[in-house]
C-alpha cells in the first residue's frame, strides 16, 4: 500500500505545497488587504473596515464594470469566431504541417505585446498603413477615425488574446472521436448538422477553456485600452491598477479584485448550472 | 473536396495575414529614419548600428530568455502534477484546491503582483531572479493545468484499471501511460507559458529587483525615452532567428521521417 | 526522475544571481527618459562603479515600490518636487551632505532653495519641466490660444490631447479658474471637476507616453503637454509651437536623491556629483531634450539651443509659473473620485 501510494503522496504534496504558498498566501493578503485602511506614511495598516466594500457602492464603479464586461465579451466572441475555424483546420492537417502552423501562430507572441500594439497604431492611425493605402486605392477619401476609439481596443485585445483561444480549443479538437463523427454521417446527418449536434457539444471543453482564458485577460489589460482607446474610458484592469499604483489605495484595489473575482466566479458558476444537463461536457 | 482545401488554405492564409502584417509593420519600422514618428520617413541602417552596440539590451534579453525556459519547465512539472492528481485522485479539500486553481487563474495580474511583493517582502527575500522565476511559474501554472486537464478528460479510464490490474504502480501508470498520451497538452502549455513569460511586465515590475533586468521592462523605458526603432531593430532580430531556428529544426525532423 | 533534473537545472540556472560582486555597484532608479545611456557607460568608465539602471513611469509607481518595502534596493532615485516633500513627510530621504557633492555650485540659484525642500536638504535638483500648450499651427494660429481656458471652445471638438495625469489636469483646471495649482479647498475642487467635464468633449485623448509621436503624426493637433516633449516633437515637425499659458501653469522639477536605507551611500554620492558636472548637463540635455538646472552646463550649450524659447524660456516668463506641492492623501482621494467620474463620462 506505501509504496503504491508514493507517487501520490509526491505529486499530492507538491502540488498543494505551490498552492498554498504561492496562491492561497497571496489571496488571503489581498483579502486582508482589502478590510484594511491606508494613510500618508502606511500603505496599509489597522483598523479594519468596511469601508472600501461600502464605497464600491457607487454607480461609477457599476459603469466601469459593464464597460469591460461588453469590451472584453466582444473581443472573446470574435476570438472564438476567428479561433475556432482556425483550430479545426489546423487539427486535420498531418503533423509535419500542423507543427509548423502551430509554432507560425506562437512566434509573433515571442516578441513584446507592447511593441506589437505600437505596430497596430502605426497601421490604424490617421497617417497609418491602413488609411493610406485606402486612399491610395481611392476606397475612401478621409482617413477613418479607428484610433483612440473602443474599435481600437478591440482590434488590439483579440489581436494579442488570439492563440489563447486557438491553443485549448486545438488540444480539445485532437482527441475528437472521429468515429462519433462519421458515425453520426452514416446516420444520414449533413455537414452542418453533424458539426452543430456533434462536433461543438464535443469541443465543448476546448471552447470554455478559450473563452475563460481570452476573457480574463480582456478585462485587465490596461496598457491596450491605454495606447490604442487614449485612455479616455476606464477599463477593470485599469481601475485597480490605478487603486494599487498611482492612487495608492490599496485597500481599495484589493476590495476591487475580490469584487471582480467573485463576479466572474459567479458566471462561471452561472454557466456550469446552467449546463448541468448537458453531459458531454464534462469541464472541472 | 478541392473547393474544400481552397476555402481552407484561404481562411488559414487570411488569418496568418492578421497576425503577421502588424509584425511586417514593425520590422519596416526599425528601419525607419526617425526617432519618434510612426510614419515612414526614409531608409537607415542606423537602429541596427545602435542595437550592436547596446550590450545591456542583449543582456536582458538573456535574462528574459533564461527566465522563460526556467518558468515554462517548473511550470509545466507542476502544473502536470496538479491536473493529474485532480483528474485521478479523490482526496480531501479537492474542492477548495479547484478553488485555487480558480483564484489564480481569476486574479488580474496588478493583484497578484502586489501581493506577492507583499509576501516577499514579508518573508525578507531579496527581490531578483527567484522572486521572477517563483512569481512566472505561479501566473503560468494555471494555463498548464487548463491545457492538461482538457485532455485528461478524454481518456478511457478503463486503461487505469487495466494497468492497476496488471500490477502497475501509480508512478509507473504515470511514466507510461498518461505522460505520453498527455505530450501534445504539455507542449501546448509549455509553449503558452515560455510566451506569457518572455512578455510579462505587470508581474515582473512588482517583483522584479535592481540586478536582473528582463526584456519587457527595459523595453517600456525605452518607448518612454523615445528610441522605439532600436527596440524594433531587436525584435526584427529575434524574429528572424526563431524563424530560422523553427524552419531549421522543421526541415531536420522531416529528414528524419 | 525528470523532476529532479529540472529543479536541478532550475538552482543551477540561480548562481549567476547569487554570484556577488566584490565590486562597487550603486542601483539607479529613475524616470524613464531622463538619464542617457552614454553618461551611464561614462561614468562606469571613469570611476569603475557598476551601475544597474532601472526606470519608472510615474512617481506613484516609484512610491509604493518603496513603501512595499524594497527601499534598500535603490541608492539613488528621481522623485519630482511634491514628491520630495511626500517622501520626506514619511522620513524616507538621507539627508544630502553638499559637502560630498562637488559640483553642487553648478545648480542654479533659483532651484537650490525650492518651498517644497528647504535648503535642498534631501534632493539635488537636476531637470525641469513646464505642462503647458502645445499647437500645430499649419491648423490653428498659436496667437489665439494664450490660456488654458481656450482649449475649451468648441472649435477643438475631439481634438485634444491631454496628459493622463490626474494633479496635471486638476492643476490645469484649477488655475484656469483662477485658483492655484495647489489649492486643496473642497469647493474649489468641485467648481474644477463641473468645469473639466465640459472639456471631457473634447478629448481625443489622454496620454503621458506616447505624445511625442502623436504630436509629429498629427494624430491631436492641439492640446497640452511638457515642453520638453513638445521640443523634440518640433524637431521633426516644424509645425509644433509651445505655449507658456498666460494665466499661469506648473514647473515641475525631478530631483535625484538618496532613500535613507539605501546601502551604497558613497556610491550613489559619486554618480550624483557626476551627474550634476557641467559637462554631464549638457550632455543629458543635448542628448534627452529637455531643461536642466545647471547653470553651468547651460552656459556650454549651442546658442540655438541655449535661447530656444521652448526649453529655456526667459526668466520672465517663467515667473508665471508655480511648483507643485504636496496635498496629502484626503486631497488626492478627492481627485481620483473625479476622475474616475470623468473619464466615464465621455
Amino acid at each position: 500500500m506505501k509504496v503504491e501510494n508514493k507517487f501520490k503522496t509526491f505529486s499530492l504534496a507538491a502540488t498543494w505545497a505551490w498552492m498554498f504558498f504561492f496562491a492561497l498566501l497571496p489571496f488571503a493578503l489581498v483579502l486582508t488587504a482589502s478590510f484594511l485602511s491606508h494613510s500618508d506614511t502606511q500603505l496599509l495598516e489597522l483598523p479594519l473596515t468596511l469601508n472600501n466594500y461600502r464605497n464600491l457602492n457607487h454607480g461609477i464603479y457599476l459603469r466601469i464594470f459593464e464597460n469591460s464586461i461588453i469590451i472584453a465579451s466582444t473581443s472573446t466572441l470574435i476570438c472564438l469566431i476567428i479561433g475556432y475555424p482556425f483550430a479545426y483546420i489546423i487539427t486535420r492537417l498531418n503533423g509535419y504541417l500542423k507543427s509548423l502552423c502551430l509554432m507560425l501562430i506562437i512566434i509573433p507572441f515571442w516578441t513584446s505585446s507592447l511593441i506589437r500594439s505600437y505596430a497596430l497604431i502605426a497601421i490604424i492611425k490617421g497617417k497609418g498603413v491602413l488609411n493610406t493605402v485606402l486612399i491610395a486605392l481611392g476606397i475612401i477619401h478621409d482617413p477613418l477615425p479607428l484610433l483612440f476609439t473602443n474599435t481600437a481596443v478591440i482590434i488590439g485585445l483579440v489581436y494579442n488574446l488570439l492563440p489563447f483561444m486557438i491553443l485549448p480549443i486545438m488540444t480539445n479538437i485532437e482527441r475528437l472521436d472521429h468515429r462519433l463523427v462519421d458515425a453520426a454521417r452514416d446516420l444520414g446527418a449533413n455537414r452542418f448538422t453533424t458539426f452543430r449536434r456533434v462536433i461543438i457539444p464535443l469541443s465543448m471543453p476546448g471552447i470554455i477553456a478559450g473563452c475563460i482564458l481570452v476573457f480574463l485577460p480582456a478585462m485587465t489589460l490596461f496598457y491596450i485600452s491605454d495606447i490604442l482607446g487614449g485612455a479616455k474610458s476606464i477599463l477593470a484592469g485599469n481601475l485597480i491598477q490605478n487603486k494599487f499604483l498611482i492612487a495608492e489605495n490599496w485597500p481599495m484595489g484589493a476590495a476591487l479584485s475580490i469584487v471582480l473575482t467573485l463576479m466572474l466566479i459567479g458566471m462561471i458558476l452561472i454557466y456550469l448550472w446552467a449546463s448541468r444537463g448537458n453531459k458531454s461536457g464534462e469541464w472541472l | 473536396m478541392k473547393l474544400q482545401t481552397i476555402s481552407r488554405t484561404s481562411y488559414l492564409t487570411l488569418v496568418y495575414l492578421f497576425f503577421y502584417i502588424p509584425i511586417a509593420v514593425l520590422i519596416c519600422y526599425s528601419f525607419n529614419n526617425t526617432q519618434y514618428s510612426l510614419v515612414w520617413q526614409g531608409f537607415t541602417w542606423d537602429w541596427y548600428v545602435e542595437l550592436f552596440h547596446d550590450s545591456d539590451l542583449w543582456i536582458s534579453a538573456l535574462h528574459s530568455l533564461i527566465l522563460g525556459l526556467s518558468a515554462a519547465t517548473l511550470a509545466t512539472a507542476i502544473g502536470m502534477l496538479a491536473a493529474v492528481t485532480i483528474y485521478r485522485y479523490r482526496f480531501r479539500g479537492r474542492g477548495f484546491l479547484y478553488g485555487l486553481i480558480f483564484i489564480l487563474i481569476l486574479s488580474p495580474e496588478i493583484v497578484m503582483g502586489a501581493a506577492l511583493l507583499i509576501l516577499f517582502t514579508l518573508l525578507r527575500f531579496p527581490l531578483g531572479f527567484i522572486t521572477l522565476l517563483l512569481s512566472h511559474t505561479t501566473f503560468c501554472i494555471p494555463f498548464v493545468i487548463v491545457t492538461t486537464y482538457g485532455r485528461l478528460v478524454s481518456f478511457d479510464k478503463n486503461i487505469f484499471e487495466a494497468a492497476k490490474d496488471l500490477g502497475a504502480t501509480d508512478g509507473v501508470i504515470f511514466k507510461k501511460i498518461i505522460l505520453p498520451m498527455l505530450w501534445p497538452a504539455l507542449a501546448a502549455g509549455w509553449l503558452m507559458s515560455f510566451t506569457l513569460s518572455l512578455d510579462d511586465v505587470i508581474i515582473s515590475y512588482f517583483v522584479a529587483g535592481p540586478e536582473f533586468d528582463i526584456l519587457p521592462l527595459r523595453i517600456y523605458s525605452m518607448v518612454r525615452a523615445g528610441v522605439k526603432p532600436e527596440i524594433n531593430a531587436l525584435c526584427s532580430v529575434l524574429i528572424f532567428v526563431t524563424l530560422t531556428l523553427i524552419l531549421l529544426s522543421q526541415t531536420a525532423l522531416r529528414k528524419k521521417s | 526522475m525528470r523532476f529532479s533534473s529540472f529543479f536541478l537545472l532550475g538552482i543551477a540556472m540561480m548562481f549567476p544571481a547569487f554570484a556577488s560582486a566584490q565590486e562597487r555597484i550603486v542601483n539607479v532608479y529613475t524616470w524613464a527618459g531622463e538619464i542617457s545611456d552614454d553618461l551611464i557607460k561614462q561614468f562606469e568608465k571613469q570611476t569603475g562603479i557598476k551601475v544597474n539602471y532601472s526606470t519608472y513611469q510615474s512617481n506613484e509607481v516609484m512610491f509604493a515600490k518603496l513603501r512595499a518595502g524594497s527601499s534598500g534596493s535603490y541608492d539613488v532615485i528621481m522623485p519630482s518636487s511634491y514628491f520630495v516633500e511626500r517622501m520626506n513627510k514619511a522620513d524616507m530621504l538621507a539627508e544630502i551632505d553638499k559637502s560630498k557633492l562637488s559640483n553642487w555650485k553648478n545648480i542654479s540659484a533659483e532651484f537650490t532653495n525650492p518651498a517644497y525642500d528647504p535648503e535642498a536638504k534631501h534632493s539635488v535638483p537636476f531637470i525641469w519641466g513646464v505642462t503647458g500648450i502645445f499647437v500645430n499651427d499649419k491648423y490653428y494660429n498659436p496667437a489665439t490660444i494664450r490660456k488654458w481656458p481656450n482649449l475649451w471652445e468648441a472649435r477643438f471638438y475631439n481634438q485634444l490631447l491631454m496628459l493622463d495625469d490626474t494633479r496635471e489636469i486638476f492643476s490645469m483646471a484649477l488655475i484656469s479658474l483662477g485658483y492655484s495649482s495647489n489649492d486643496s479647498n473642497p469647493e474649489h475642487i468641485t467648481q474644477a471637476f463641473d468645469k473639466l467635464k465640459k472639456l471631457m468633449k473634447n478629448v481625443k485623448v489622454f496620454s503621458t507616453e506616447t505624445v511625442i509621436s502623436i504630436l509629429i503624426d498629427e494624430d491631436a493637433k492641439v492640446g497640452m503637454c511638457w515642453n520638453g516633449d513638445a521640443y523634440k516633437a518640433s524637431r521633426e515637425n516644424k509645425n509644433i509651437k509651445f505655449i507658456f499659458p498666460d494665466d499661469g501653469f506648473v514647473i515641475w522639477v525631478d530631483n535625484l536623491a538618496i532613500p535613507k536605507l539605501a546601502r551604497h551611500k558613497d556610491e550613489a554620492y559619486e554618480f550624483i556629483n557626476f551627474m550634476i558636472s557641467a559637462e554631464s548637463g549638457k550632455t543629458t540635455t543635448m542628448k534627452m531634450n529637455y531643461p536642466v538646472t545647471n547653470g553651468a552646463a547651460i552656459k556650454l550649450l549651442p546658442p540655438e539651443m541655449r535661447n530656444n524659447p521652448i526649453i529655456y524660456p526667459d526668466k520672465s516668463v517663467l515667473k508665471r509659473g508655480q511648483f507643485p506641492r504636496d496635498l496629502g492623501e484626503k486631497t488626492l482621494d478627492v481627485y481620483e473620485k473625479f476622475w474616475e467620474v470623468l473619464k466615464m463620462s465621455g
